[in-house]
C-alpha cells in the first residue's frame, strides 16, 4: 500500500485546483454532501455523523431525462441524451458512503449496462475520510464494513493530528488524480496510520448477517412484519436518503403538444401503488409485504443476485423515520 | 451512447379490434436494420410506448417464425394502454425489447402439446402455437383449450378459424356460463371444467399455460389430478414492470426478478417463490 | 406515568378498547409510537417531552380500523395525545373521518415538546409550534394525566421568518420557495406523517390524467407542495409533523402557518378547535370574506 503524509492546508490546495480545473468538488456541508465552490467552508471532521443524504443523487439523480421526443402527426423523433461528464471529487466521504457505488454497480450492470450510472460513475473520484464518531444508529460493523473501512474509496485519508492526515492511496484512478500534485505529499508511515485506526472505536456488531439472510428465508411469513405493517406510514424517505436504494419509475412528461421527455425518478418500495397492476391487483397490498420486500431486499435478495449487501450500515433510514422504525433493531431482534 | 432505455421506432401497419376492449397491432420497424436485426423467442416480452404517456408491457404475440410484422395484443387497463387505444394506423410507437426468457421449444420438442388459455392471456400462447405450427412435424399432437369471458370477448378470432380448419390440432373454444349467444357452437363453462371433462392424457405431454390469476390458480390442481408433472407445467407470470431490464425493482417475487428470470416458469419453480403474487 | 399505564392496562383487560395507541422510549431522547393491544405490553407506554409524533395520523389506517371490528361490536381506539394533537383529533371528527364516541383520547397538561429527537428540552430546543401555543390543557379528552408546567420561554423563529417573507416582493418570495422546493425529493413523508393527509387515492397518485408530474424536478415540486399547502388551507392544525419529517429541511410550517393565520383572519377559522363548529371549507356563511375570489 502507497501510504504518504498531506498537510490540511495543501489538501485544500489541491481542491482549490480541482474547482479552478472545472471540475466539480462535493462536501459533505451541513447535513448534505453539496457542490463546494469555496473551499473555506471544507471542515473535513471525522467525528461528523453521516450527511442527512448521501451523493447518491450525483450519479443516480433523483429525476433525469432518459430520451427526448419531438411528435408529428403520426411521426415521432427521438432524441438521445448527453451526460455531463464532469469529474467528480468527493472529499470526505464517509466509509459507508464511499462502498454505495460498489454496491448499486452490480445492478445497473447485471446484464443490461445503465450507461446513465455507469459514465457518472466512472468520472468519480472518492476520497474517503475515516469515520471516528458512530450513534445508536450505526451499524457499519454488523455489514461487512467498518469506520475505517477503504473500501469504495479511490483515496483514504486518516487525520493524525489537526493539521495533518495520512493518505493512503487505494486504487489506480486514486493514484492517477494525485500524481500532480506529488510535490505536498511526504512519505508516511504506515505504523502510525495503523495504530489511529486500530484504535477507533467501532459500533457493536448488531447482527450477524448470515444468521439474517438465513431467518428470512425461513421467516416469509411472521408476525413480526404485521406488526411494524401498523407502525410504518409508507413514504419513501428510508429509500430516498438510503445510499444504495436504487428502484426507479420511468414517466412520461409532455412539455408541449408536440415535445416532452421520458423521465427516470426515484421511487420507493414503500409506496402503496409501486407494484399496483393496472388492473388494479397488487401483489403487495397492505405495508406489511412492502416492509418485509425491503428488509428481504437488503439482506437476502441482493446477497442471492449479487453476493452483497444492499446496505452499507449507515443509519439514516433508521435516523430519519418519522415513526423511528430501526432496521437494525429489527434484523438484530428478528430470532425473538 | 448506448442508451438501453432507448425504444425503436415502429409503425402501426394494421389495427385488428378483437373485442370490445382488446386490440392487436401489426408493427413495422420503421428502421429497416432493426427489422432485420430483431430476433425473439416464444414468450419473450418487449415494452410498447405510447410517447406522452409512457411505456407498458405485453408479450411478443406473433410468432418469431413470421418476420413480416411484429404483434401484440393488448386490453385497455390504464394510462398507457389507454393512450395505445387512441393511436391509429400510420401513427408511431416505440418498442424496447425483447426481453425475458422463453419458453423452451427445442426441449419440447417430440412431445404433445397441450395449450390452456385465459382471456388476454392467449396472447404469449398464440405465439407459441403459431411458432410450432410452422415447425409442425417436430411436435406430436397439440390440443388448444382456451376460454373468453363472453363469444364477444374471444380474441384471435382469424386465427382460431384457422387451428380449427387444421385436422392437426384440436382446439376447444369455451366462454363462461351466460357469455353464450344462441348461435355459439362452442364449449360454454370455465376453462378448469372443460379441462377435466377433455381430460387430455399427461403421457408425455407439456402444457403452456396462461390466464388470469384465479384461472391458474383453479386449472393446476386438475392438471395435477390427471397426472401432469410440475415441471412439465410451464405458464408466464405478469408482475408490474418499468424498465423490462432488471433495474427498477418492482417485478421481483422473493430474488426472482419477472423481468429476466421469467416470464415464463414452471410451476415446479414457481412452488418454490415465496407467495407472493 | 404509572396512572397512564394503569389506565391503558384496564381499557385494554376490561375490553372497552381494541389497543392504545401510544409512545414508547427508544433511547434516552427519542421515543417512538406503539400500538399496544396486549394489557401486559402497557407498561412500555410513555409520556414526556420527546413524544414528537402526532399520533393521530394513525386513526384513519384502514388497517387498524378495522382491527377494532369484532363480531357483535366496534370497540373503541385509544389513543395518546398532546392538546395539539388533539386539534388533529378534533379536525378528523370535523370530516368525518372518525367518530368521537369512537375515540378515547387519553391527554394531558402539556409544556412543549423537543424540536426534535435527540436535542435535550429547553428553550433553545423547543419545537416552534409549542412557543406560542395557547392550548396547554386539551380541549377535549377523555382521561388527563400530567401536572400543569410552565413552558420554557424562547423567541418565535418561525413567526420572524413568515413575517420577513411577507415582507418580500413577489420576485423574492418566489425564489426563496423556489430555493427551498428544489431540494424536495418526493418521498411524501410530508403526506405519510399528515393526520389530515388521509385520502385513499393523493391526487399525485393519479395518472389518467397526470395532475401532479411525478419527477422531482422544480415543476413537479411546486405542483405537489403548492397544492398541498392549498389542500391543507383552512384544515392545519399546524402539528409540524410534515417539517420534522422533511429529510431535506423544507419549511413546510411556513406555508401552512401561513395559511393558517390567512384563515383566521378572513374567517376567524381556526382548524381542529371545536367540535361543533362545521369546516372552513365544508361551510358557507353569505357573510364569508371574499377577498380570496380572484
Amino acid at each position: 500500500m502507497d501510504e504518504k503524509i498531506i498537510l490540511k492546508d495543501d489538501l485544500l490546495r489541491i481542491c482549490g485546483d480541482v474547482i479552478d480545473k472545472g471540475h466539480i468538488l462535493l462536501c459533505p456541508v451541513m447535513n448534505e454532501y453539496s457542490i463546494v465552490k469555496d473551499f473555506s467552508r471544507i471542515k473535513l471532521d471525522a467525528s461528523a455523523l453521516p450527511a442527512g443524504t448521501s451523493f447518491k443523487c450525483y450519479v443516480f439523480p433523483k429525476t433525469e431525462p432518459v430520451l427526448y421526443y419531438k411528435r408529428s402527426k403520426s411521426d415521432v423523433q427521438l432524441i438521445d441524451v448527453n451526460i455531463d461528464r464532469k469529474n467528480i471529487v468527493i472529499l470526505g466521504a464517509k466509509p459507508c458512503d464511499a462502498n454505495s457505488l460498489n454496491i448499486m454497480k452490480h445492478l445497473f450492470n447485471w446484464d443490461y449496462s445503465d450507461e446513465f450510472f455507469n459514465l457518472r460513475e466512472k468520472n468519480f473520484i472518492i476520497i474517503g475520510l475515516m469515520c471516528s464518531h458512530y450513534d445508536e444508529y450505526c451499524f457499519c460493523t454488523s455489514v461487512d464494513s467498518s469506520p475505517v473501512s477503504e473500501k469504495g474509496s479511490d483515496i483514504f485519508l486518516i487525520p493524525v493530528d489537526e493539521n495533518k492526515f495520512a493518505m493512503r492511496i487505494i486504487t489506480e484512478k486514486g493514484s492517477e488524480f494525485i500524481s500532480p500534485y506529488a510535490e505536498y505529499l511526504k512519505t508516511g508511515d504506515e505504523n502510525i496510520s495503523k495504530q489511529i485506526t486500530e484504535n477507533v472505536k467501532l459500533p457493536k456488531v448488531a447482527f450477524d448477517s448470515n444468521e439474517v439472510y438465513e431467518w428470512l428465508g425461513e421467516n416469509f411469513e411472521s408476525p413480526k412484519w404485521e406488526g411494524i405493517g401498523n407502525l410504518c406510514l409508507s413514504c419513501a424517505k428510508c429509500a430516498f436518503v438510503c445510499p444504495v436504494c436504487h428502484c426507479f419509475d420511468i414517466v412520461d412528461e409532455d412539455y408541449s403538444y408536440t415535445e416532452g421527455r421520458r423521465m427516470k425518478n426515484w421511487d420507493g418500495c414503500q409506496f402503496g401503488n409501486f407494484t399496483m397492476h393496472a388492473s388494479g391487483h397488487n401483489p403487495r397490498d397492505i405495508q406489511s409485504k412492502r416492509y418485509r420486500q425491503r428488509v428481504n431486499h437488503k439482506f437476502r435478495y441482493y446477497v442471492d443476485k449479487f453476493g452483497e449487501i444492499l446496505c452499507t450500515g449507515c443509519g439514516r433510514c433508521s435516523r430519519g423515520c418519522p415513526v423511528s422504525i430501526d432496521i437494525k433493531e429489527i434484523v438484530s431482534n428478528c430470532k425473538d | 451512447m448506448n442508451n438501453i432505455y432507448m425504444p425503436h421506432l415502429a409503425e402501426i401497419k394494421e389495427i385488428i379490434d378483437e373485442s370490445p376492449d382488446t386490440r392487436t397491432f401489426r408493427l413495422k420497424f420503421k428502421d429497416g436494420d432493426t427489422a432485420d436485426r430483431f430476433e425473439f423467442k416464444a414468450g419473450q416480452f418487449a415494452e410498447y410506448s405510447a410517447f406522452g404517456d409512457g411505456e407498458s408491457t405485453f408479450c411478443i404475440a406473433s410468432s418469431p417464425t413470421r418476420k413480416e410484422f411484429i404483434e401484440c395484443s393488448f386490453k385497455v387497463f390504464g394510462k398507457v394502454t389507454q393512450a395505445l387505444h387512441r393511436l391509429n394506423r400510420g401513427d408511431t410507437i416505440g418498442i424496447r425489447g425483447p426481453y425475458g426468457n422463453w419458453f423452451p421449444l427445442d426441449e419440447l420438442k417430440g412431445k404433445n402439446l397441450l395449450f390452456i388459455a385465459g382471456g388476454i392471456g392467449i396472447a404469449p400462447v398464440r405465439c407459441v402455437i403459431d411458432n410450432v405450427l410452422d415447425l409442425r412435424n417436430d411436435f406430436k399432437d397439440l390440443t388448444i383449450i382456451s376460454g373468453a369471458r363472453s363469444v364477444s370477448d374471444i380474441i384471435y378470432k382469424q386465427e382460431i378459424n384457422v387451428w380449427k380448419d387444421r385436422t392437426d390440432i384440436k382446439t376447444i373454444i369455451t366462454v363462461d356460463p351466460g357469455g353464450e349467444t344462441p348461435s355459439w357452437d362452442g364449449e360454454v363453462g370455465f376453462v378448469p371444467a372443460i379441462l377435466e371433462k377433455t381430460a387430455p392424457s399427461p403421457e408425455n405431454t407439456a402444457v403452456i399455460l396462461c390466464g388470469p390469476p384465479v384461472m391458474i390458480k383453479l386449472t393446476i390442481p386438475i392438471l395435477t389430478n390427471l397426472g401432469f408433472k410440475d415441471e412439465e407445467i410451464f405458464t408466464t407470470l405478469e408482475n408490474r414492470m418499468k424498465c423490462g431490464l432488471g433495474k427498477c425493482g418492482r417485478c421481483n417475487i422473493g430474488n426472482v426478478y419477472v423481468c429476466k428470470d421469467g416470464p415464463v416458469f414452471t410451476y415446479a419453480q414457481i412452488k418454490r417463490m415465496p407467495q407472493e403474487f | 406515568m404509572k396512572e397512564l399505564r394503569e389506565h391503558a392496562k384496564e381499557l385494554l383487560e376490561k375490553g372497552e378498547v381494541s389497543a392504545v395507541i401510544g409512545y414508547s422510549q427508544v433511547s434516552e431522547k427519542r421515543t417512538k409510537p406503539i400500538i399496544v393491544t396486549d394489557p401486559q405490553d402497557t407498561d412500555q407506554l410513555v409520556f414526556n417531552e420527546y413524544c414528537l409524533n402526532n399520533l393521530a395520523v394513525y386513526l384513519t389506517k384502514a388497517r387498524i380500523k378495522v382491527s377494532c371490528r369484532t363480531k357483535d361490536k366496534t370497540l373503541k381506539l385509544a389513543v395518546t395525545a398532546k392538546p395539539c394533537d388533539v386539534h388533529s383529533v378534533v379536525a378528523l371528527i370535523q370530516e368525518n373521518q372518525i367518530h368521537r364516541e369512537d375515540i378515547h383520547i387519553i391527554s394531558f397538561n402539556c409544556h412543549g415538546v423537543a424540536k426534535d429527537f435527540g436535542f435535550e428540552f429547553s428553550g433553545d430546543n423547543i419545537a416552534s409550534k409549542c412557543i406560542n401555543c395557547e392550548t396547554h390543557k386539551p380541549l377535549y379528552f377523555d382521561k388527563i394525566f400530567g401536572e400543569e408546567k410552565e413552558t420554557p420561554k424562547a423567541s418565535d423563529d418561525a413567526m420572524e421568518r413568515i413575517q420577513e417573507i411577507e415582507r418580500m416582493s413577489h420576485q423574492e418570495r418566489f425564489e426563496f420557495f423556489k430555493n427551498e422546493f428544489d431540494k424536495c425529493i418526493k418521498c411524501y413523508a410530508c403526506r405519510a406523517v399528515c393526520p389530515l393527509c388521509y385520502c385513499q387515492r393523493c391526487i399525485t397518485d393519479k395518472t389518467i390524467p397526470r395532475w401532479i408530474e411525478s419527477s422531482s424536478h422544480m415543476r413537479g415540486n411546486f405542483a405537489w407542495n403548492i397544492v398541498r399547502a392549498f389542500h391543507l388551507s383552512g384544515r392545519c392544525t399546524g402539528c409540524g409533523e410534515c417539517e420534522r419529517a422533511c429529510p431535506v429541511d423544507i419549511p413546510l410550517s411556513l406555508l401552512n402557518r401561513r395559511m393558517a393565520i390567512k384563515a383566521k383572519k378572513s374567517f376567524s377559522y381556526v382548524s381542529g378547535r371545536s367540535l361543533e363548529t362545521p369546516t372552513l371549507v365544508g361551510s358557507f356563511n353569505e357573510k364569508d370574506n371574499d377577498e380570496l375570489f380572484m
